[in-house]
């Protein structure tokens, strides 16, 4: 399924002038919404200016209801001929000073990793929402998370980036708003990380506008174009993803790498449930998560010591609270839907420790609360 | 009097119940006796349609004209095609109920079914939920229903999937009434699953009659 299906208007700018609604969320609303309307709204109520795009299955609706909110919000939208530009295009429209933004998935996140790799050298503050697809390459349109090593240190670089892995439609507007703030404070590029569940499931949530609850939303600046003469009123905006020599990049990326870690801290975020005293501890991200605590939730009504600890940042994963965590457990158990993507994240961020680690790995395919159940019982026993 | 058969068709907003609300319609005709047909004419949106459910829906009487989800394997990412027996439904006897891709696109769809221009009593009923956000309000709905016309009345499906209270139910019927109103046109039912319906009656606070809906489109995915 590509293409647009109705009233957008694809290719012509949405109108800038004559739009009369500024509130995105008058208050707040309980609603029932699929999760690429909810990244639409999100990002609308985040105030973003415009989204650049380029159809893929499963995030088109995105595309689709920013399109149709556009014109009332004063938002413009650019469809590109492929995800290479709309990943470029983003970063022209953060240069000039735009909360900007794009949505892709599978093949079209491989895409997007060229100009993501650009907005990390250049620290610009990008956002990125991902509806992860099964894969390899075109796979299926539906959903995996596949796509966690992909998106957490794709490119040629470093993975300075920031990643938020939601479980939920109420956490996909909550991070969608939240990545604007952070790659506006932080100046790296940030990825919502979600899939194609998420992307087309529907179920309430509560709607917002975030100033309203006095939630600070970090301006946007320009990179280029700025008042004043380079040099004499103000530095000049020299901004490089080239350098001439080994030295030279060096330098400029440990100035990357200092930052980044020191940053990290205040990005990290992760919940754990029923960590305290469980023998066995689930390792889940997103949707899988969630059916990770819904498990935990079985297992303990059974008497059985099971917890959950779920990175929500995949990058930088909170590493200190998983060594924590899983020091105080017998066996640890990565669910995901991928052959060991999170298995990866979390034995890089357990080296050194010594603990049983167990998976159930399910390579584009969901995982149920049963599933997880049935796996957890046979570690137990 | 001669009794003129039910031809509907069920058209509005992505995710706003279309489907659930056209089976259901579908299963209280076939408990009048008639034979009653039920098309998939979604041709928009591929993840939600009846195939996963169609062979269910057979076996309470219903003819069901939808692909299966077997019968689509090697289609891809085109994955919808318009099954041929399709163009043809209303050459059938009896009721016939059609669940359309959403949107004015999915609306248009319904050019593809021969003789719909002369069928008397062809009816275009938009199913509407005042918490999708799209047609939240009475302007938002008359905007949205001036875009797909011709509809010939409304279906208040105001819900909040599992945690739908009665209130919000009667909020969505009194905007969806004054939709009606200024579009001039009726609203139909206010459609509710059985353990709200219990609380609300026979009709909402509007007048409108209610029809209970059992839900079967949780497991309808693919």
């Amino acid at each position: 399924m590509t293409g647009l299906s109705e009233s957008t208007s694809a290719n012509r700018p949405a109108a800038r002038a004559g739009s009369s609604a500024t509130i995105p969320v008058p208050g707040e609303k309980r609603v029932f919404m699929t999760g690429n309307e909810v990244v639409a709204w999100a990002a609308i109520a985040a105030r973003a200016d415009i989204m650049y795009g380029y159809p893929i299955t499963p995030q088109n609706e995105v595309m689709h209801y920013w399109t149709r909110l556009a014109p009332k919000f004063g938002k413009e939208f650019l469809q590109t001929e492929d995800e290479l530009a709309a990943g470029f295009t983003t970063i022209g429209g953060v240069l000039a000073g735009k909360k900007a933004f794009t949505a892709t998935a599978g093949p079209g996140n491989i895409l997007m990793q060229e100009p993501a790799s650009m907005a990390e050298m250049m620290r610009l503050p990008v956002v990125v929402v991902i509806m992860q697809r099964g894969g390899p390459s075109t796979a299926t349109v539906i959903y995996s998370q596949q796509e966690v090593i992909l998106t957490t240190f794709g490119g040629n670089g470093e993975g300075f980036r920031i990643v938020y892995s939601t479980s939920g439609l109420q956490e996909l507007y909550d991070y969608t708003i939240k990545a604007f703030n952070t790659a506006w404070r932080y100046r790296f590029p940030v990825f919502v990380l979600a899939d194609g569940y998420q992307a087309k499931m529907r179920e309430p949530l509560t709607i917002y506008d975030p100033l309203a609850r006095g939630m600070e939303l970090v301006p946007p600046e320009q990179y280029v174009g700025r008042p004043g003469m380079p040099g004499v009123d103000r530095p000049p905006g020299h901004y490089r993803n080239t350098y001439n020599t080994e030295e030279e990049l060096y330098e400029i990326l440990q100035g990357h790498v200092q930052e980044y870690e020191r940053v990290a801290p205040e990005i990290m975020e992760h919940e754990s449930l029923e960590t305290e005293d469980a023998d066995l501890l689930i390792i889940a991200h997103g949707v899988v998560g969630r059916a990770a605590k819904q498990a935990v939730e079985q297992l303990r009504e059974e008497g059985l010591k099971v917890g959950c600890f779920r990175p929500v940042t995949l990058r930088p994963l909170s590493a200190g609270a998983l060594r924590d965590a899983v020091s105080r457990a017998k066996r640890i158990l990565v669910v995901e839907s991928a052959y060991g993507q999170l298995g990866k994240l979390v034995r890089d961020a357990l080296c050194g420790l010594v603990v049983e680690m167990f998976s159930l790995y399910k390579p584009g395919v969901g995982v149920t609360p049963e599933e997880v159940v049935i796996r957890s019982k046979e570690l137990i026993a | 009097m001669r009794v003129i058969r039910i031809v509907e068709a069920y058209v509005g907003e992505y995710a706003s119940g279309k489907s659930e609300v056209a089976i259901n319609r579908a299963l209280e005709l076939v408990r009048t006796g008639k034979p009653v047909t039920l098309v998939d004419l979604d041709l928009v949106e591929p993840c939600y349609t009846l195939r996963p459910i169609k062979k269910e829906l057979m076996a309470q009487g219903i003819k069901v004209l939808a692909w299966e989800t077997r019968g689509t394997v090697g289609f891809g990412e085109t994955g919808n095609i318009l099954r041929a027996e399709i163009p043809w439904a209303l050459k059938r006897p009896g009721h016939i109920v059609f669940d359309v891709g959403y949107g004015v696109g999915g609306a248009r769809t319904l050019e593809l079914v021969a003789g719909i221009d002369r069928e008397p009593s062809f009816q275009v009923l938009a199913v509407i939920n005042t918490r999708r956000p799209m047609t939240g309000t009475v302007a938002d709905i008359v905007e949205y229903v001036r875009n797909l016309a011709p509809v010939h009345g409304l279906i208040n499906n105001t819900h909040l999937g599992d945690e739908t209270p009665a209130d919000a139910v009667q909020e969505g019927a009194r905007t969806v009434s004054e939709a009606g109103r200024r579009l001039g046109i009726p609203v139909v039912a206010t459609t509710v699953v059985a353990e709200v319906a219990d609380s609300i009656g026979p009709v909402d606070c509007e007048h409108n009659p209610v029809r209970v809906l059992r839900r079967y489109m949780p497991r309808a995915f693919w």
